[in-house]
């Protein structure tokens, strides 16, 4: 009886000087390597049995806490890079688990588009949707803007954005569209489209992404409004935008939350040498599209 | 009949393994908070997340409730007793089917009772974009419990034949992973991709296809979460098919049991 109270004793002593060590390495394990592996979906959807709604709401919240802990963790600097593809797979996997589930689609929305730059995945994916989520004014209105703004599909958006304005109810999106596109400039329309997905989103990490992103285009529109001012008073395109500052039309030096730096195109056009992401990204491959709209 | 049929449903409420399962539902009170990580449909998760938890505990029931009732029976001996009273074995295992039948369902509108609550209270705090369905909500619950009577049902079917609890148990558990993917594997093998199998494996499947249960008929969740309309004669035509599959399995079960030596 001695002899098991001692080997207790022991056991729990020796379990507690190692928990700290196990913590450390536990923080320490390479991120990506937390997001883990998703098997094949046709295997997932035959063990996942009648609970596949389920493990999609699983992928999806699993995406969200790494995504948002990568956001927390590195507070907004992230010396490694977030692992696209696998967060791409995961959405992927989620929609053909669970062909309804919004919250995938908004994320493929939030972050596959902004942040990877893979315009055209998420394209295939909201259409994916659209055919399941028949009463969502939301889908369209993505797929709208995608093909306004990064693929400067005009004809495109504006189907897009009829479907979702008829979706709504409400003229108010057709409007808009029309006025984005003809009346204002493309930061213009990108900082409002930011302005209300922010408004509405309630996830810390998904608020702070567009709040960032709001931020550098605000920083982008104050350099826009200084170089055509330039342009205006001298008659041409400033050299740089360091030249704007030195010579009084931008107050103070923009800053690229990003941590990237501000230049001119040769055509006066704003860029960043961050390309708005805090990383340059992967390759998110072919092999993410979705297979069951096949 | 119906005196054993009592007799198991009370059996059942003193049972051990039903107490345990019991513990499960604690976990209703967790489902609000869980389903305020969703970003775009709280209401959406927190239906995901209850009628999971409804469909787990059901089937942890059905598949040890079904699996054991009939093989303690016979195990501890009480089958002799039983058996001694001018009753059929038939008679007997439908009476112990019944109980564990209304058991069921019993379990279910309790179960069903608690996602009404949860959903109601998250749909206040976070109101659906979309108006929740409680019609296709209830009509889900309820094919979830035939679901499970129908698990229930080919337990007993492997109870009948088995001397232990390794078949009826784990048998059952097979039969419904199986059930669960056969109109999947159905549907690949007429599509286009499914053109490269050979014609055996073909055969095989189409043949599993009509004989194993397909439990995803009975799948209704996606109907209750995102409230898409039900096929009234679809769900006609799926409650026929429970009847007959089940009076099939039962049928069988009854054959075999009759048949069968006990020492």
């Amino acid at each position: 009886m001695n002899r098991t109270i001692i080997i207790l004793v022991l056991s729990f002593v020796s379990y507690i000087s190692i928990l700290g060590a196990f913590s450390r390495y536990m923080a320490s394990r390479p991120i990506a390597e937390k997001l883990g592996y998703v098997p094949s979906v046709e295997v997932v959807k035959a063990v996942s049995a009648d609970q596949k709604e389920l493990v999609s709401a699983f992928f999806v919240t699993k995406v969200l806490l790494y995504f948002g802990g990568l956001l927390e963790k590195q507070q907004n600097e992230l010396p490694i890079p977030p692992d696209y593809p696998a967060m791409s797979r995961m959405i992927h996997g989620a929609v053909q688990l669970d062909p309804y589930n919004m919250d995938a689609y908004y994320f493929a929305q939030s972050i596959l588009v902004w942040d990877v730059g893979k315009v055209e995945i998420a394209n295939e994916l909201l259409d994916y949707g659209m055919r399941f989520r028949a009463w969502d004014w939301y889908l369209p209105y993505f797929a709208g803007f995608n093909h306004a703004y990064f693929l400067k599909d005009y004809a495109g958006a504006a189907r897009y954005y009829e479907q979702a304005g008829r979706l709504s109810g409400s003229d108010l999106l057709k409007n808009l569209a029309g006025r984005y596109l003809q009346e204002s400039g493309k930061t213009d329309m990108a900082l409002a489209y930011l302005y209300a997905m922010e408004k509405g989103e309630k996830n810390p990490a998904i608020k702070k992404s567009f709040r960032t992103r709001m931020m550098a285009f605000q920083e982008v529109r104050h350099i826009e409004i200084a170089r055509d001012h330039y342009r205006q008073t001298i008659g041409r395109l400033p050299a740089t935008v360091e030249v704007l500052i030195q010579e009084g039309y931008l107050r103070t030096p923009p800053v690229d939350p990003y941590g990237g730096h501000f230049y001119l195109e040769l055509d006066g056009r704003v860029a960043t040498t961050s390309k708005f992401a805090f990383v340059s990204t992967k390759s998110v491959g072919k092999k993410n599209k979705v297979q069951g709209a096949h | 009949m119906k005196n054993v049929a009592i007799v198991t449903l009370k059996g059942i409420f003193r049972d051990r393994i039903f107490h345990g399962i019991l513990v499960n539902v604690a976990f209703f009170v967790l489902i609000p908070s869980i389903a305020t990580l969703s970003m775009r449909q709280v209401t959406e998760l927190s239906l995901t997340l209850s009628l999971s938890l409804v469909s787990f505990i059901l089937l942890l029931l059905s598949i040890f409730l079904g699996g054991t009732l009939l093989w303690k029976d016979i195990e501890r001996r009480y089958t002799y007793s039983v058996l001694g009273l001018p009753l059929t074995r038939g008679r007997y295992l439908l009476g112990k089917f019944a109980g564990t039948a209304i058991f069921t369902l019993f379990v279910s509108i309790v179960l069903g009772v608690a996602t009404y609550l949860v959903v109601s209270w998250v749909s206040i705090i976070y109101p659906p974009e979309r108006a929740i369905l409680w019609g296709n909500l209830t009509v889900c619950i309820l094919f979830e419990a035939l679901k499970y009577i129908l698990v229930i049902a080919v337990a007993f079917l492997f109870s009948s034949v088995s001397t232990s609890f390794f078949l009826p148990v784990f048998g059952t558990i097979s039969i419904f992973l199986a059930g669960n993917v056969t109109q999947q594997v159905y549907e690949y093998i007429h599509s286009a991709s499914g053109s490269a199998l050979s014609p055996l494996v073909c055969q095989v499947a189409v043949g599993l296809y009509y004989i194993l249960p397909n439990f995803s008929a009975f799948d209704l969740k996606v109907n209750a979460i995102y409230g898409i309309p039900i096929s009234l004669s679809g769900t006609l035509l799926t409650f026929v098919y429970f009847v007959l599959y089940a009076a099939i399995v039962l049928g069988l079960a009854v054959l075999v049991l009759s048949r069968r030596e006990m020492r």
